[in-house]
Order: structure tokens, then C-alpha cells, then sequence
């Protein structure tokens, strides 16, 4: 304990060196115009940045983007409270209290509530992130080929599980992005696999394309076939925070310990993530609070206990992220892209490795709370400014950051026609409603699934048994199949359901 | 009738893509070594998961669709034919869509000859255009500025050789780049 303690403070002076300190601040700014302006999901706003980290060191490009990942989950609550614009989905719980707190005279004590909640479950989750990050690697410095299976199986069965309304969607989007994963000559046997005698599917499809492409153009494909019909804000509408009193927060205590606790184990949980963990938490809520009566007139536990938990998932993100180089969400993914790209390969060796840049990265994450909350006090009227732009402009620029980020990786234009392919598929997925992080972390992890499958079964004289014999790869397999069955049995029995409530119900 | 037709679509195209996928597969099946899993086992693996799912889905529309519409149908007051869930009723602009990717196409196509600086200028003037966007001179000064800036940000201080294109376009992309002060 005392260790990470003096390597946090070490990474607390690290911090204070003038790029870590200008990523922090560029960060947490940008995070918060992505997550004010509504064309913009946080995932494609950390995407957008990726480019820019390349001239960086590692240690400023993942502050950067983390930077962006919190403020991200706490700048959209200002349009949602203020004007009903909820700028990320994770957003949408925060119209259910905020809104009508809002109408009711209180505006400024609305974003009070906010303020507060992004502050506690930001501070709450860095804790654990640093408390959880160095056990969760010790423990997977035991891992073999079978437990690192066991462990990207769970993490792409979670994707399935939790990332959408449609199971079947999810699967079908799992396997386009490990099929993507495989085009390109095969690491073991040197074989070209579904390269079609075409010379630039020989170096494989880079999985920068497959997400920027998806994600970044076929968002603004989407909007632009939607005619860029997103609401404008209200004018002359006052933006300000008045904090709540300490004796208004003290009986509040279940809701933020319930919402931290499912923001944390949302954020661990490979798939769910903020706008998971804010839905169950307004759910839970609803079920188990005090005044579960009363939610939805303007509360502040409607508030609180969505932030807290949208907060609180993204320290929970970074330990699978850091201990095991495993990206629960479409937003750790970019940050392990990044990661990747500066040649640094995150699993448990690089908390010996690199620690001072582990825990500069702790470091930020601290100081990015409080920075988040000081912005959100004193600067967020000029950032909402933002929104009086024209979508057709900032879409038109955001097309063009896609382009430019994805030739920068390689200089080839072949890249750029990745993009544009992988736009129109990220469309065609908004438009039948498949999800695309299923596609992205199958076509980022599949590698690593295949590679760590083909070497047990190599080592293990394709004895399949092994992945359910051997302690640790077994009980994750058992929790694998437990994520999968539980959703199917959910799904199987609403099908079966369905035709029967149509009579019951006529 | 369409409508079904529409939302089995999807589902009955990647069908056919994965059988194509795992026939295709079997080529390079001939890689591997005697007594081990060859280059084919984890991509037909995954075919086949993505077939069943395929098929299950289509069987799942066709049946479970049909005893539902059935249903429906038995009901008192009910509403003939099915509503198509998978359409987005949101979208309004097909053209528009057309005219953007169309741009993003020519944008890729013409960037290695007209060089980044003319091209994006031109993209993103035409991309506010198809977007909607009515005011000529914003659209001017925004599209201009914005390429000078991102060949700024990207040639200058990211160190990115963004393409100068070809012939006059050439010499164009290098007066801007000398007057932007980058060598």
C-alpha cells in the first residue's frame, strides 16, 4: 500500500510537467464541448483526438484521452438539465429529475446536484482504480494461453450481453469484427486468409479504420440522412451551479453508496459501462430508494444516483484496461489503440514496466475530477456556446477529422477507403439498429482471442478440455457462459411471451 | 409483406456472405501442420456461429413473427400486415445521404491529384451544402480557414505529410504550405 501511495504521489509530480499538464487541461475542455454538443458521442470525440497523440509521448496521450473519457461523462448533464438535450445516451436519466428540477425554478441547484455527484463518483472511482489495479495484475501474472482465452471470451460475451437490446444484433456484430480481424496474413502458419488476390487486404484491416470509420463517419452519415435535425438550445436560459449544503447531501448517503458501487462493477464488467451503469442505477433507485415514490417530479436522488454511476464506471474501465489490456468499452478501446500505437502493450507487466507512466496516468485521473468540476463551476456558459453552431459545419469537420486521423496512422490512402467503407457499414448499423461495439472490440480483440486459442491448443495437444479444467480459465469460462445464458433465457422466453400478450392483451 | 421481406434482408445477405466465407475458407485449409488446428479453424468458427445466428434469427422472424401476427389478426380491431420495426422512420433525407457519400467517395478520389488543401476546401464547403447549410460566405470563409487549419495543425505541428497532389495542384499545396511557413 505504502508502494502505490509513493509511486501515486511520484505520479502526481510527473503530472505537473508541462505536456501532462496541458494534455489534462486540453482534455478535459474538449471532453466537455463533445459531450455538450448532441452530433457527437464521447467514443467519436475520443476517437477524433486519437490523431493528435501521435506526435505525443504515451504517458500525454493517454492523459488526453482520459481526460476526455471523464469529462465526457459529466459535461452532457448541463444541455440535458438545462435545455433537454441529452448530449450522450448516458445522459438520458438525467431529463427524468434534472429536467423537471430545472422547470421548477431550480436550475442552479439542479446542476448543484450534478456537480457534486460527478465529483463523488470520480473521486470514488480513482480510488479504486488505484486500490483494484495492482491486485488485479498481480493475480493475472498467473494466467496462461487458456486464462487469457477464458478472459477476452468474457470480455466479448459481455459486450453481447450487455451492449444492446437485440442479443442476435450484438453476436452478428461480434462476428463481422472477428471475422475483420482475421483478413490479412495468419500470425502462425504465414497463410493469406480472405485477401481476395487484392494487394492491400494482405496487411490486414486495421481496426483505427474499423472504429473511426464506424464510429466517426457513419454517426455523421447517420445525422446527415436525418437532415441534422438536432434540437437548438433555448436562448436566455441562466447557467449557473449553487452547490448543495451538507445537511442536504447527508441523507443521500444510500443513493451515492448504491449508485458508486454499480458504477464500479459497471465499469469492471466487460460491455456495460456509463449509460449502463446510469440506467440501473435510476432503476435501482426507483426500486429500492427512500422516495422512489417521488422520482421523476425533480428530485435529487434522480439526479445523483445516474451521475455518481456514469462516473464511477470509468475507473472500473482502466483496471481490465491496465492490468490485463483488456478495453471494456468503445472508449477504452481508443485509449488502448493509443496505447498500442505508442508500442506500449498494457496486461500486468506494466505495472513493473511502467509504472511511473501507470500512475501519472492514476494521477491525471484525480486531478481530472476536480478539474472537471472547476470547469463545470466557472467555464461551462461559454462552452455551451457550442450548441448555437450549425450541424452541417461541425458534422463536415468531424468528417474530416475521420479522414485525417486515419491517414496520419499510415500515410496511405488506402486507409481512407477503409474509412469511407466502414462509414457507410457504421451507418447501415445505426440504420437496422445493430450495435457497433460488438464489431469494434471483436475486431480489436480477436487477435488476441486467436492467437491465445491457437497457442493452447498447440501447447495442449488440441485438448479443448483444458479451457474448463484448469482453475482460473474454468470458473471464467462458467461466468461466460452464465453472461450468455442468462440474457438468451431472457430472450427466448419474451419470444415465446410475445405472441401471447398480443391475445391477452386484445 | 415488404417489410418482412426488409427486416429478413439483412440477416439472409450475411447468410449467404458467411457460406461464401467458409467455402472460401477451406483454400487455405491445406496450410496446416499434421496433428494441429489449421489457419481455417478459428475464421470458420466464427462462420459458423455467425450462420447459426443467422438462421436462427430468420427462423425466429418467420415463425415466431408469423404465430405473433396470427395472434394479432385473431384479435378483435387488429391491424392487418406487419410494421416494419427495423426501418428508421427518422430518416428523411435518402438524397442527401447519397450526395454525402458521393462527396466522401470523390473527396478520396480526387485527394491524391488535387492535393489536401484544394480538395478538403472543397469537401467541406460541399459537405455543408448537401448538409443543409444556405450561408454562402460562412460556408466560404469556414471551408477555406478549416483546410488552412487542419494543413497548419497537421503538416506543422503533428508532422503528417498530408498529399500536395499533382501538376499545377502540386504547386498550389507548395506556395500555401511556403506561406504557412512550412518547409
Amino acid at each position: 500500500m505504502d508502494e502505490t501511495l509513493h509511486q501515486l504521489a511520484l505520479g502526481f509530480l510527473h503530472l505537473l510537467a508541462p505536456a501532462n499538464a496541458a494534455s489534462l487541461v486540453v482534455g478535459l475542455v474538449v471532453g466537455m464541448l463533445v459531450a455538450v454538443l448532441p452530433g457527437l458521442t464521447l467514443v467519436m470525440g475520443v476517437v477524433l483526438a486519437l490523431p493528435f497523440t501521435y506526435g505525443m509521448g504515451v504517458t500525454s496521450s493517454i492523459i488526453l484521452l482520459t481526460a476526455m473519457y471523464l469529462s465526457g461523462t459529466y459535461g452532457g448533464a448541463f444541455t440535458s438539465i438545462l435545455f433537454r438535450i441529452p448530449g450522450e445516451p448516458l445522459d438520458v436519466p438525467l431529463l427524468w429529475d434534472g429536467y423537471p428540477m430545472a422547470r421548477q425554478g431550480r436550475p442552479a441547484q439542479a446542476l448543484g446536484w450534478t456537480l457534486i455527484a460527478a465529483l463523488w463518483g470520480g473521486l470514488i472511482t480513482c480510488v479504486c482504480a488505484v486500490a483494484l489495479a495492482v491486485p488485479f495484475a498481480r493475480f493475472a501474472l498467473r494466467f496462461d494461453s487458456p486464462e487469457y482465452f477464458a478472459v477476452v471470451l468474457l470480455g466479448l460475451s459481455g459486450v453481447v450481453a450487455l451492449g444492446g437490446a437485440s442479443m442476435t444484433k450484438a453476436l452478428v456484430s461480434l462476428c463481422i469484427g472477428l471475422l475483420l480481424a482475421t483478413v490479412g496474413v495468419d500470425d502462425t502458419y504465414g497463410v493469406d486468409r480472405f485477401t481476395f488476390q487484392v494487394p492491400i487486404l494482405k496487411d490486414g484491416i486495421e481496426y483505427l479504420t474499423v472504429m473511426v470509420g464506424a464510429y466517426g463517419l457513419g454517426e455523421v452519415l447517420t445525422r446527415l440522412a436525418q437532415g441534422f435535425a438536432s434540437p437548438s438550445i433555448e436562448p436566455g436560459r441562466k447557467v449557473e451551479t449553487r452547490l448543495p449544503r451538507w445537511r442536504e447531501i447527508w441523507p443521500l448517503r444510500p443513493t451515492i453508496t448504491r449508485s458508486s458501487l454499480i458504477g464500479i462493477l459497471c465499469g469492471i464488467v466487460p460491455g456495460a459501462g456509463a449509460t449502463v451503469g446510469s440506467f440501473v442505477a435510476y432503476g435501482i433507485e426507483a426500486q429500492y430508494g427512500k422516495r422512489r415514490a417521488d422520482l421523476g417530479t425533480g428530485i435529487p436522488e434522480g439526479i445523483v444516483a445516474p451521475q455518481v454511476a456514469s462516473t464511477a464506471t470509468v475507473g472500473g474501465h482502466m483496471v481490465p484496461l491496465l492490468a490485463l489490456g483488456i478495453p471494456g468499452s468503445g472508449a477504452t478501446a481508443v485509449i488502448l489503440g493509443a496505447f498500442l500505437l505508442h508500442g506500449v502493450q498494457p496486461g500486468p507487466q506494466i505495472f513493473q514496466t511502467e509504472a511511473a507512466m501507470v500512475y501519472t496516468i492514476f494521477a491525471s485521473m484525480f486531478a481530472a475530477v476536480l478539474g472537471m468540476c472547476l470547469l463545470g463551476y466557472f467555464a461551462i456558459k461559454p462552452l455551451i456556446r457550442v450548441l448555437q453552431l450549425p450541424e452541417a459545419v461541425t458534422s463536415a469537420f468531424v468528417a474530416l477529422f475521420c479522414f485525417v486521423g486515419a491517414y496520419s496512422a499510415r500515410n496511405s490512402l488506402t486507409d481512407l477507403w477503409m474509412i469511407v467503407i466502414f462509414g457507410v457499414v457504421g451507418y447501415l448499423f445505426e440504420r437496422f439498429r445493430f450495435p457497433i461495439a460488438p464489431m469494434v472490440l471483436g475486431a480489436i480483440l480477436g487477435p488476441i482471442a486467436e492467437t491465445s486459442f491457437m497457442t493452447s491448443m498447440i501447447a495442449y495437444q488440441n485438448d479443448w478440455t483444458i479451457f474448463f479444467t484448469r482453475p482460473i480459465s474454468g470458473t471464467v469460462m462458467v461466468l461466460t457462459a452464465l453472461a450468455l445464458a442468462y440474457p438468451m433465457l431472457r430472450y427466448v422466453r419474451q419470444a415465446m411471451r410475445a405472441p401471447r400478450e398480443i391475445v391477452k392483451s386484445a | 409483406m415488404i417489410g418482412k421481406v426488409k427486416a429478413l434482408a439483412p440477416y439472409a445477405a450475411l447468410l449467404a456472405a458467411a457460406a461464401y466465407l467458409y467455402h472460401d475458407a477451406g483454400a487455405f485449409a491445406s496450410a496446416a501442420r499434421p496433428g494441429q488446428l489449421g489457419p481455417d479453424f478459428w475464421p470458420r468458427a466464427v462462420l459458423v456461429l455467425l450462420m447459426i445466428v443467422c438462421v436462427c434469427e430468420i427462423v425466429r422472424r418467420v415463425v415466431f413473427a408469423r404465430a405473433a401476427q396470427d395472434a394479432a389478426d385473431a384479435a378483435p380491431g387488429a391491424h392487418s400486415g406487419e410494421r416494419d420495426v427495423e426501418a428508421d422512420a427518422s430518416e428523411r433525407f435518402p438524397w442527401r445521404l447519397g450526395a454525402g457519400i458521393a462527396i466522401t467517395i470523390g473527396y478520396v478520389l480526387v485527394l491524391d491529384w488535387l492535393g489536401f488543401f484544394v480538395a478538403t476546401a472543397l469537401y467541406l464547403a460541399l459537405f455543408m451544402i448537401v448538409g443543409r447549410y444556405r450561408r454562402r460566405r460562412v460556408i466560404a470563409i469556414t471551408s477555406v480557414a478549416g483546410s488552412l487549419a487542419f494543413v497548419f495543425v497537421f503538416m506543422k505541428i503533428v508532422y503528417v505529410s498530408l498529399p500536395l497532389g499533382a501538376g499545377p495542384f502540386r504547386t498550389f499545396s507548395t506556395w500555401i504550405l511556403a506561406m504557412l511557413g512550412i518547409r
